[in-house]
Parts: C-alpha cells; sequence; structure tokens
C-alpha cells in the first residue's frame, strides 16, 4: 500500500469548490511535485493530507489510517507526517533549539536532554549549528526554512509534505533550502512538494502533478511530464515558468 | 494654606496604612491573576466553542461590562448572605467580585490578543501533532500575552484605581485605612492626599512602564 493515497476528495468551501475529484498515490521513498497556476487548490490539498483542511467528500489514508474517519486521532497522525509552511512558522517567541524541542517533548514525550540533543544534531544537519541559542527573528528567511526542515525531521517522520517553501525567500537564498530537500530526498523521504521550482522537480521528482481549478490535470511519471505533457494548460504553464 | 496642614498624622498612621495598601496590592493581583485566567477561558469559548458555550461567554462579557463596577460589588455582597444564610467577609468578597468583574475585559483583551497569532502559528503547532489545548498553551497563548502586554497592564492600572471603589462594603483598602486615620485624627484632608499621591506614584510608575513596553515593541515590529 502507498504511503499517501488520496481517493476521490472533493472539497467545497461553502458553495464554492476548491478540490475536485482529487485522486493520487505518492509510494514510499517516492517525491511527487505538485504544481498548478495560483488557486487552483495545491496547498488545499496538501493540507488535507494531514487534515489541516477537512473535506467532504472521498477518503486520504496515511500509512494505512484514514485521515477523514472520525476515530482517527488526528494529533498522533500528524505528529508522524512532516510539514513545512510557505512563511515558515517557526515559533517566534522560542529559540531555535526550543523550536526543535518542543514537539519531541511535548507531544512524543522525549525526555528534555535527549530531544535537545537530537534538535541539535538536527541543526548541525542543516548548517545552523552557531544558531541554536538565537530567536527565529534573527536569521535570514532561507535559514529560517532550514530550521523549519529540521523541526519537522525532529519528529523522525514517515513523510513530509511542503507547500512553497522557497517562494517566499529571495532568489539567493533558495538554493540552500532545496539543497537540504535534495539531500532529503537522496535519503529516501517520501516527500509530497508544491513547488515551482521546476529545477528541483527535474533532479528529484518521480511523478509531477498538474492542478487546474481544484482537479488534477496531469499526473505523469517526470520525464512524461516534462518531455510531453497531454494537456494544453499544463504546456501553457510549464512554457510560461520555465520562460521566467 | 498649606500652614495650616498637620502632616505629623502621616508618619503616625503609616503602619495602618500600610496594612490598606497590602490589602488593595493583594486584591490587585488575585483579580488581575484569577481575570486573565478565567477572561482567556472565556475568550476561548467565544472564539472556539461551539454556539451554545460562545454565546453563553459573550452574554456574561457583555453583562459585565454593561453594569458599573459599583454595583456589582454592593449585588454581591448584599445577596451571598441571602443566599447562603451566612455573611461573607468584605474584603472575601471583594476579591471573588473584582475576579468576576475584571474577567470580562481581560476576556476582551486576550480575545484581541488570540487573534493576532496568524493561522499560520497554529497550523504549525497542529503539524507538529499537537493538540488544540498545547497549541494554546505553548503555541498560541505566550505570544498573545507578549502582544498584548501593554493593554494587559492598562487595564491592570484601572483595576488598581478601581480597587479603591471597595470601601463602598466597608473592606479595608488604602482608602478606607485613609478614612479611618483621617477620622481617628481629625486630619482628614491631609490623610486623602496622601493616599492621592500613593496612587498616582504607583499607577504614574506603571504607565511608565507601558510607555517604555510600547517603544519596545514598537521597534521590535
Ligand atoms: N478559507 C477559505 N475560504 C474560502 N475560499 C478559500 C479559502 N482558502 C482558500 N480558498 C480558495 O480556494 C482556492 C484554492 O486555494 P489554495 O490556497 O489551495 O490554492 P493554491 O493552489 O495553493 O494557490 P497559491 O499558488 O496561490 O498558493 C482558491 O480559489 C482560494 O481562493
Ligand atoms: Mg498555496
Amino acid at each position: 500500500m502507498a504511503m499517501i493515497e488520496i481517493r476521490h476528495v472533493f472539497k467545497w468551501y461553502d458553495k464554492f469548490q476548491v478540490l475536485a475529484d482529487c485522486s493520487t498515490q505518492v509510494e514510499k521513498g517516492e517525491v511527487v511535485v505538485v504544481c498548478g497556476p495560483s488557486g487552483s487548490g495545491k496547498s488545499t490539498l496538501i493540507k488535507c493530507v494531514n487534515a489541516l483542511e477537512p473535506f467532504q467528500q472521498g477518503e486520504i489514508v496515511v500509512d494505512g489510517v484514514s485521515v477523514g474517519a472520525s476515530a482517527t486521532n488526528l494529533p498522533k497522525l500528524r505528529a508522524r507526517v512532516g510539514m513545512v509552511f510557505q512563511h515558515f512558522e517557526l515559533f517566534p517567541h522560542m529559540s531555535i533549539v526550543d523550536n526543535l524541542t518542543i514537539g519531541q517533548v511535548k507531544v512524543l514525550g522525549r525526555p528534555r536532554e535527549l530531544a535537545r540533543e537530537k534538535g541539535l544534531n538536527l541543526l548541525a544537519r542543516v548548517g545552523l549549528s552557531a544558531q541554536a541559542e538565537k530567536f527565529p527573528g534573527q536569521l535570514s528567511g532561507g535559514q529560517q526554512q532550514r530550521v523549519a526542515i529540521a523541526r519537522a525531521l525532529s519528529m523522525d517522520p514517515i513523510c513530509m509534505l511542503f507547500d512553497e517553501p522557497t517562494s517566499a525567500l529571495d532568489p539567493e537564498m533558495i538554493n540552500e533550502v532545496l539543497d537540504v530537500m535534495v539531500e532529503l530526498a537522496a535519503e529516501g523521504m517520501t516527500m509530497m512538494v508544491v513547488t515551482h521550482e521546476m529545477g528541483f522537480a527535474r533532479k528529484v521528482a518521480n511523478r509531477v502533478i498538474f492542478m487546474d481549478g481544484g482537479r488534477i490535470v496531469e499526473d505523469d511519471a517526470k520525464d512524461t511530464f516534462f518531455g510531453n505533457p497531454r494537456s494544453e494548460r499544463a504546456q501553457q504553464f510549464l512554457a510560461k515558468i520555465l520562460h521566467h | 494654606m498649606l500652614a495650616g496642614f498637620d502632616w505629623s498624622v502621616i508618619p503616625a498612621s503609616l503602619p495602618f496604612l500600610g496594612q490598606g495598601l497590602l490589602y488593595s496590592l493583594q486584591l490587585t493581583v488575585v483579580a488581575m491573576t484569577g481575570g486573565v485566567i478565567f477572561g482567556t477561558l472565556l475568550a476561548l469559548a467565544r472564539l472556539s466553542g461551539g454556539p451554545v458555550l460562545a454565546g453563553a461567554a459573550a452574554v456574561y462579557v457583555n453583562t459585565m461590562r454593561s453594569i458599573p463596577l459599583l454595583m456589582v460589588i454592593l449585588w454581591f455582597f448584599l445577596i451571598i448572605p441571602l443566599l447562603t444564610g451566612k455573611p461573607m467577609g468584605a474584603e472575601r468578597s471583594a476579591m471573588i467580585t473584582f475576579t468576576a468583574f475584571e474577567a470580562a475585559y481581560y476576556s476582551e483583551i486576550m480575545r484581541a490578543g488570540i487573534q493576532s497569532v496568524s493561522r499560520g502559528q497554529v497550523n504549525a503547532g497542529y503539524a507538529l501533532g499537537m493538540t488544540y489545548a498545547q497549541t494554546m498553551m505553548h503555541i498560541v497563548l505566550p505570544q498573545a500575552v507578549r502582544n498584548m502586554l501593554p493593554v494587559l497592564l492598562t487595564q491592570t492600572i484601572v483595576l488598581f484605581q478601581d480597587t479603591s471603589l471597595v470601601y463602598a462594603i466597608g473592606a479595608k483598602d488604602l482608602l478606607k485605612a485613609a478614612e479611618i486615620t483621617g477620622r481617628n485624627y481629625n486630619r482628614p484632608v491631609e490623610m486623602y492626599l496622601f493616599v492621592a499621591v500613593i496612587y498616582f506614584a504607583i499607577c504614574f510608575s506603571l504607565s511608565l512602564l507601558v510607555r517604555r513596553l510600547n517603544r519596545k515593541i514598537a521597534i521590535v515590529r
């Protein structure tokens, strides 16, 4: 069974349909890139995976657990799914190292010392050991996003969700974040990544999903997507962002 | 004109005034602590409870905010003996009344504070696997309090001034102590002047603190 299975998901805000019959899956160890024009429902879809957004119809199963089922313990499920946000969302009132330990201590019940050690190791891994005692506001955007990735990893997630992790960054900081993500992919992390960084997609994605108007209109192996997308919308979209 | 004043009564009455001031400060601290805690619960009920809970909290807050504090103090003091059959000390009665009353005001401040924390922060807490209570406790409320600190302090200054109203039910606060000593020494004007200076000194230094906090926040932003 796939790590993430999305089956015929529909979602409405009141009468406004944001997701229409979305189905796809992410196998263990796979990297799937989601792209599409603004407002096409990419963020909404990825937030449905860890139930930050509810959906009205269909089913999403993460590692065998049905996200929409009322019996599902959502905090427990979310603790196993890492998420990285467009605007980092580090906790501004905590030091960097505290950002990396709070989840481990409060959610996983790890002893504080152990959590701290793990946090510092992860910080070293994203190249930010020197920043441990600083506060998020003192870091650059790229540094903050690397900390946010480390924070998600501190929970030992079974898969990771990224919602436009580099689109709020200055151009010169994009690569330092993408490098961490490429490394993560190389280690076999299961990843679902909303991004318009097609260089990243070419390098590490197994599949690329193209969304438009709340629908998944293209779900191809990477080479097919870049070589010869079937839908006209995807072709136009690619032409537009690749010529940027 | 000041020549007619006899300031010698002040040193003599200091211990008694001190007791009164102590009670005024206790009342302020109790009503602030209880008011912030109870007010936060009211704010959470209004923001995220079901319609019944949110409605009940809204009715409570709006009712308290529409009644003069003095009336709440008097009513509670008079009604409790009728309900329980035995009187409650004025000091204790005032502490309960003030906590219940201030909760309404603190709850409005906390509501604004909670709303000042972005949805993204809440999602980040949830995404780590935190429960609603953990997300509030560790992520939202600390930021809400930090954002609202100047306003919370200003409300506390108002609260401290309002504690003088308890003299209406005979609780021995700073003002009551001044009244009693003023009467005993037959020097009411000196005593009232002196406690006015004390109220002013405390409130003014607190408001200076608020101003400094505001400037600091402006810099951080
Ligand atoms: N809380 C909400 N209430 C109503 N409509 C919403 C809400 N959140 C999002 N939408 C709408 O749902 C649609 C999909 O939004 P979503 O954020 O998923 O798009 P997106 O593909 O991530 O876009 P972007 O590239 O701009 O991030 C948009 O039309 C948006 O206006
Ligand atoms: Mg989005």
